[in-house]
């Protein structure tokens, strides 16, 4: 009796499907994560005296300090996810060919500091580092290069794209050592074989294959660069006027209610940029797949 | 066409050097800063000690511990069970279980931090434990992965099927047998939704509470050796702890030779 029992009891398993068990991850995810973002949403399209209105929006589109927030948030992450992502594959490639066993997840695990944990100590560490009287500024220029010769600080734009590439490198570690070693061997083998050269294999093979897991991950890094907040708020205690320090400093001051709207139509501007961005992903993500598959 | 052992020391050399000047240096040098007297002549641990007397410090780092520790287990709990559901017979809802996991990544933080200030009833914004909840979410996208890493390696569905059949309960199933069987993703869950914690500053400044890292910030204003003594602790010792733990986990190496 029991074993029919629990045969019938495997069965009604695989039969049931319902949303039930799920409900409190729904739940969950929908009050803490859907809630607040339609929220902000909502409050955006809101005027002073809360009718519905397209004012809060202007001054983002309109040339001028919020505008051109936007302009420089745009710029920092383009240029930290570049150059992350070309140094960070680099290191990717020179890893998963060459590293092997324990050392390799170390190499993970320290990537993975680096890439997440970031956040404030990175900017006073780099301050240690790279500010005028830093360490690293005396041994380069006892190397023979000041670079404090010409209008570097690390508490302007160039440092803030200096200290974000030390995190964007190692997430491009992470994020895109997968697709490396998804490359099969018997593809560069098949290639060899018709006579291909490494140059060939590259071009012909390598490159096509890695080329959308890189764009994917160049836009990861992109809405990384775009979103980040805490390293550059503790690195320039917020004159460099990229947009979440624009908004930080609207929700820290004495604000009224048109500029707390100001802030919400910043914040959805901010998840608008960052869905283009994502939109790009997928796509990516889409066309990393089609190799996967066979 | 195989790459000559010189070049492919060339390559591994050339990227060893270039790693320690990027990313090994800077942590070197703002090390030895950070050791330096505040005249700059000598060392000395003054900096580590300034810290110890200052009244935040212990209290801040204490609300840190305390709110990333609730947030990996509320983390663990919740998305364990949901995501063995979900790849035995979810697979309906898989696709908007993605969408919402990667969503934190898409939002940028600032703004789920502009919401929440909206959008929480005012019980939960008087709690400095509403954070713990979006500690959570920011930690979706990252404990989604390992965990679903995790789950792809071992038969899950054999798994199920025997302990039910054996007349085991739901419950008793998820922690006798699938929980042991991806001990190594539910470790590296726990650490990342740790690790985030312990270092989130947005949403905890822009939602006005105090914890270590906006406490750090407010304390590099009157003493940035200090500061930077606290941050190289902090990164120094996540670093170690890290490396230690992937070190002597058999399991993470195994692990990462069957993806391969």
């Amino acid at each position: 009796m029991g074993v029919v029992k629990a045969q019938l009891r495997v069965r009604s398993d695989s039969r049931s499907s319902g949303v039930l068990p799920l409900l409190p991850f729904f739940t969950f995810t929908g009050f803490f994560l859907i809630w607040p973002v339609l929220a902000v949403t909502l409050k955006s399209f809101r005027g002073n005296n809360s009718e519905w209105t397209l004012d809060n929006f202007r001054p983002i589109i309109h040339n001028g300090p919020y505008f051109h927030s936007f302009i420089v948030s745009i710029k920092l992450a383009l240029i930290t996810a570049s150059i992350g992502s070309i140094v960070g594959a680099f290191f990717a490639f020179v890893i998963v060919t060459y590293v092997r066993g324990r050392f390799k997840n170390v190499l993970d695990s320290i990537s993975a500091v680096f890439a997440n944990s970031g956040g404030v100590p990175l900017a006073f560490m780099f301050i240690a580092a790279f500010g005028s009287n830093g360490l690293a500024t005396k041994f380069i220029r006892f190397l023979g290069y000041d670079i404090y010769a010409g209008h570097f600080t690390i508490f302007s734009f160039t440092g803030v794209v200096f200290v974000y590439t030390f995190f964007q490198a190692p997430l491009m570690i992470l994020v895109f050592q997968p697709a490396i070693s998804g490359m099969r061997k018997e593809w560069r083998e098949a290639s060899t074989n018709l006579g291909a050269s490494v140059l060939t294999y590259w071009r012909r093979v390598g490159i096509p294959i890695l080329l959308p897991p890189f764009i994917g991950a160049f836009f990861l890094l992109f809405t990384g660069g775009f979103s980040a907040y805490a390293t550059a708020r503790a690195l320039t205690s917020g004159t460099v006027s990229i947009v979440p320090i624009v908004i930080g400093a609207l929700v820290d001051g004495n604000t009224q209610a048109s500029q707390a709207n100001l802030g919400a139509s910043l914040a959805v501007g901010m998840i608008v940029v960052a869905l283009v961005v994502m939109i790009g992903y997928v796509w990516a993500q889409k066309r990393t797949a089609k190799w996967r598959q066979s | 066409m195989r790459i000559s052992p010189l070049q492919k020391w060339s390559i591994v050399i050339f990227a060893s050097l270039l790693g320690f000047i990027l990313f090994i240096l800077p942590v070197i040098a703002s090390s030895i800063y950070s050791f330096q007297k505040p005249g700059g002549k000598g060392y000395s641990f003054s900096s580590y000690t300034w810290l110890l007397h200052q009244d935040g410090f212990l209290a801040s780092m204490g609300t840190s511990l305390k709110l990333a520790i609730l947030a990996g287990i509320l983390n663990i709990s919740l998305m364990v069970p949901s995501m063995v559901y979900l790849n035995l017979n979810g697979q309906r809802f898989k696709s908007l279980f993605d969408f919402i996991c990667i969503l934190p990544l898409v939002i940028p933080v600032v703004s789920l931090a502009i919401g929440a200030q909206n959008a929480m009833p005012s019980l939960l914004q008087n709690s400095q434990y509403e954070l713990v909840f979006f500690f959570v979410i920011i930690g979706l996208p990252f404990t989604y992965r390992t965990l679903d890493t995790a789950l792809q390696a071992i038969s899950l569905k054999t798994l199920v099927e025997a302990s039910r059949s054996l007349g085991a309960s739901w419950i008793r199933t998820i922690i006798r047998v699938i929980v042991p069987a991806i001990r190594g993703g539910i470790t590296g869950a726990l650490f990342l939704t740790f690790a985030l914690s312990i270092g989130e500053y947005t949403i905890t400044s822009l939602l006005h509470w105090e914890t270590f890292p906006t406490w750090t910030v407010i304390a590099s204003q009157q003493n940035i050796l200090g500061a930077i003594a606290l941050s190289v602790f902090s990164f120094v010792s996540a670093i170690a702890l890290l490396s230690i733990i992937a070190l002597f986990s058999k399991k993470g190496a195994r692990q990462v030779e069957v993806e391969q």
